[in-house]
């Protein structure tokens, strides 16, 4: 008896739990006269009223998510209509992607990282050629055009190269027998090996010459998931882009078959990383070395990476010798044509506005953009908090970028060198693709395999990834 | 009274079973739809047949060995896992049953792993692992075995305490009584354990093994976090394969579905025979 008292009552506890749980979210509106609910629900009815829709942005930077908050709620404050701004964690961007664009109230605006992305949401890409944002994108091979539609522009540019710590390197030159006299001498590969091989072959008498505590030239290679993209992401970007360059291919999109007749130039850079660094080759895939703080600490003097590392050295809470004034970035020196290359500009940041959206949320979401790129408080935030290199016309003299690394690019440019192309955004299912070649390296670097396994993977998974995602 | 509960019995089930039928049976069969199609988010599908399952095993005129490896691997995952901790998890519960000074202690010493989430374990474990491995020059990643190890390392140690207390559960209802009467009637410490320990815990194996077996083969947080599945994708579990299909390349979020339709099948075989062998050796307590 007591027993089915018991069970009775567990029954009761259960559906009253489920009638509540259904009940929530009608409750909310109708019935919660005293909280804060209302207020909001009140902003979106007066915003849907007026016809002015609302904003829902899936931020892709994660360092950024603060600042975007603080630029959603100045809106809000001036026009009345709600932004709502959600950062996806990092390295789950298409994850939630996929689970936020199934929802009714799905984001508005989202990242397209390159063609692919394009590819994947061309069912959800709004078409961006009549927009304010394209008509102010200075320089139009920096959005996404797909399916004869201007899918996606984007927000900020970026350079990558070889980031290099200016004052030991000026420093260097005045030590006895130093193979250069100045950093400008540095113009192609072969006096860049030269000088990584002179410092990491005598990197003691050069401490005691100097008084730093250099370990290594070039900072670790790390192989590990943290890491690796820089080398089958960016350093591959280059042997890509010579290719692409010579097929006459587009040197974003690129082309089904690629025969690697640059990989020897990929290896020799990459023996240079691996050969002229403290790190052991066999353990590049644990996870334990941190490159940017070797820089850092002054404990190197080369590291590849791109311009988004400048706030890291120029923030004084992360505690580095290195300063922002120390560094430069010079490009990697491929051994191609490096006479007139440049640092590798691009960018994996396009905005996308969702079609399928309701046409006030789109209109809303297009006025929205306007006013970042176009306001002073927009401009400001991008620039100054945000640290963002922004590709549009309307940023120009106080909001103009303020990234040394990224004048670096510039400067190159203006010395009358080609900038690189983001050619591995034309990767086909890049994390594939890069998983494969990064394994490829492992099998040579740590496991001292033979570079044929980067070769298959780097060629044969091309077109095979290609196949794969060019399909129908 | 029993006629009035079989009366209100549906009233009752209503709930429970509503909420069955929206969070498991809607969403599985959804899932099973799903895995016949083509599709960029759930609400937006496109039927293709067979197609995806086919692209399981061969992609582009070749065969893709890439599940079938993890399919391997992770059985023999399961398989050392499943006899590891219950071997040990059961010689722990047998000594903290012995009445040592400081059972309660031991007790909660050994369960604590537990309490940690798997992602936040295994990367401790992976400091601890390539601290260690650095002195020898490689990394809990080196080689597939490395990793292999690395797993079921950091698994027994999180599940051991776990299976300890639900084995520690059921020596305690062994009625004192038989124990008495084996040990009057000059049976060896081995023979109690054979003949009267062991057939009265079936019950409880059956439970752990079970557990134990499950867990093996959905294993995923540890995985991510303590390999990432490298090198290449040599260290990847099912539940790891199947996410990175998913989510890694373009327009196979149906072959993910796939993958995980016939995933489900095989666990769900496995575990019905395992518990048909064990359920067979209990015996009446």
């Amino acid at each position: 008896m007591k027993k089915k008292l018991l069970s009775a009552l567990l029954s009761v506890a259960m559906l009253s739990a489920l009638l509540t749980g259904c009940g929530d979210a009608a409750a909310t509106d109708s019935t919660a006269p005293a909280a804060e609910a209302p207020a909001a629900s009140d902003d979106a009815e007066a915003a849907a009223a007026t016809g002015e829709g609302s904003v829902y942005l899936l931020n892709f930077k994660p360092e950024i998510d603060d600042q975007w908050q603080a630029l959603a709620a100045t809106y809000t404050e001036q026009t009345g209509v709600p932004v709502t701004v959600l950062t996806a964690a990092d390295g789950q961007y298409s994850t939630t992607l996929q689970s936020e664009m199934a929802k009714s109230d799905a984001p508005t605006i989202f990242n397209i990282g390159s063609a692919t992305d394009a590819q994947t949401w061309d069912a959800y890409t709004y078409d961006l050629a009549d927009s304010a944002l394209y008509n102010h994108l200075s320089d139009k091979s920096l959005a996404v055009e797909y399916n004869g539609k201007v899918a996606a522009v984007a927000n900020c540019y970026e350079c990558y190269g070889i980031i290099y710590n200016k004052t030991i390197l000026a420093d260097y030159c005045t030590v006895d027998g130093a193979v250069i006299s100045s950093v400008d001498d540095i113009k192609d590969f072969d006096t860049l090996k030269a000088v990584c091989e002179d410092i990491n072959g005598r990197v003691d008498e050069i401490n005691d010459a100097l008084g730093t505590h250099l370990t290594e030239a070039f900072a670790s290679s790390g192989l590990d998931d943290g890491s690796s993209w820089r080398f089958s992401g960016h350093l591959a970007g280059l042997a890509l882009y010579y290719e692409f360059l010579d097929d006459k291919a587009d040197l974003t999109a690129g082309e089904g078959k690629i025969t690697g007749k640059y990989l020897d130039n990929f290896k020799n850079v990459w023996d240079l990383y691996t050969n002229n660094s403290a790190a052991s080759k066999a353990t590049l895939t644990s996870g334990t070395y941190n490159a940017e703080m070797e820089l850092g600490m002054g404990e190197a003097v080369f590291y590849q990476n791109g311009d988004w590392e400048y706030s890291a050295f120029n923030n004084p809470d992360n505690g580095y010798e290195v300063t922002g004034d120390d560094i430069a970035m010079m490009p990697i020196y491929f051994g191609v044509d490096d006479a007139s290359e440049g640092l590798a500009v691009g960018t994996e940041n396009h905005w996308a506005v969702n079609s399928q959206a309701s046409e006030e949320n789109i209109q809303a979401t297009l006025a929205f953009l306007e006013w970042v790129i176009t306001s002073d408080e927009g401009r400001s935030a991008i620039t100054n908090d945000m640290g963002l290199s922004a590709p549009f016309d309307t940023f120009t003299g106080d909001f103009a970028p303020n990234n040394k690394l990224a004048a670096c690019a510039n400067e190159y440019a203006a010395a009358g060198k080609t900038s690189v192309a983001w050619s591995f955004n034309a990767t086909p299912n890049v994390d594939d693709w890069r998983a494969d070649v990064v394994a490829g390296l492992v099998e040579y670097t740590c496991n001292g395999g033979d570079w044929s396994a980067v070769e298959t993977a780097f060629v044969d998974g091309w077109a095979n990834q290609w196949a794969l995602a060019h399909e129908e | 009274m029993e006629k009035s509960i079989k009366k209100y019995f549906p009233i009752f089930a209503l709930p429970t079973f509503l909420a069955f039928i929206i969070g498991f049976i809607v969403p599985f069969a959804y899932g099973i739809f799903l895995s016949f199609c083509k599709f960029t988010t759930v609400t937006d599908w496109q039927w293709v047949g067979f197609k995806n399952y086919t692209r399981i095993f061969y992609v582009n005129g070749q065969l893709d060995t890439t599940f079938l490896h993890s399919i391997w691997y992770t059985c023999l995952f399961t398989a050392v896992t499943v006899m590891v901790i219950n071997v040990i998890a059961f010689a722990i519960a047998l000594l903290l049953t012995k009445g040592i000074k400081g059972t309660n202690l031991f007790r909660t010493v050994f369960f604590l792993p537990n309490l940690i989430g798997g992602i936040v374990l295994s990367y401790v474990w992976l400091m601890i692992f390539n601290a260690i491995l650095q002195k020898y020059d490689m990394t809990i990643v080196t080689t597939q075995w490395t990793a292999f190890w690395g797993l079921v390392a950091v698994v027994c140690w999180q599940q051991i305490g776990y299976m300890m207390i639900i084995y520690i559960a059921g020596l305690q209802t062994i009625s004192p009584d038989l124990i008495e009467a084996a040990k009057i009637d000059g049976a060896n410490s081995f023979q109690m354990l054979s003949k009267i320990t062991l057939p009265l815990m079936m019950p409880t194996i059956t439970i752990c093994t079970f557990l134990t077996l499950t867990n093996g083969f959905k294993l995923f947080d540890q995985n991510l976090a303590l390999t990432g599945g490298n090198p290449g994708k040599m260290s990847q579990l099912l539940a790891l394969n199947i996410y990175d299909t998913m989510y890694g390349t373009t327009g196979w979020q149906g072959v993910g579905q796939a993958k995980a339709v016939i995933f489900f099948i095989m666990v769900a075989l496995i575990a019905v025979l395992q518990n048909k062998m064990t359920t067979s050796k209990e015996v009446e307590n």
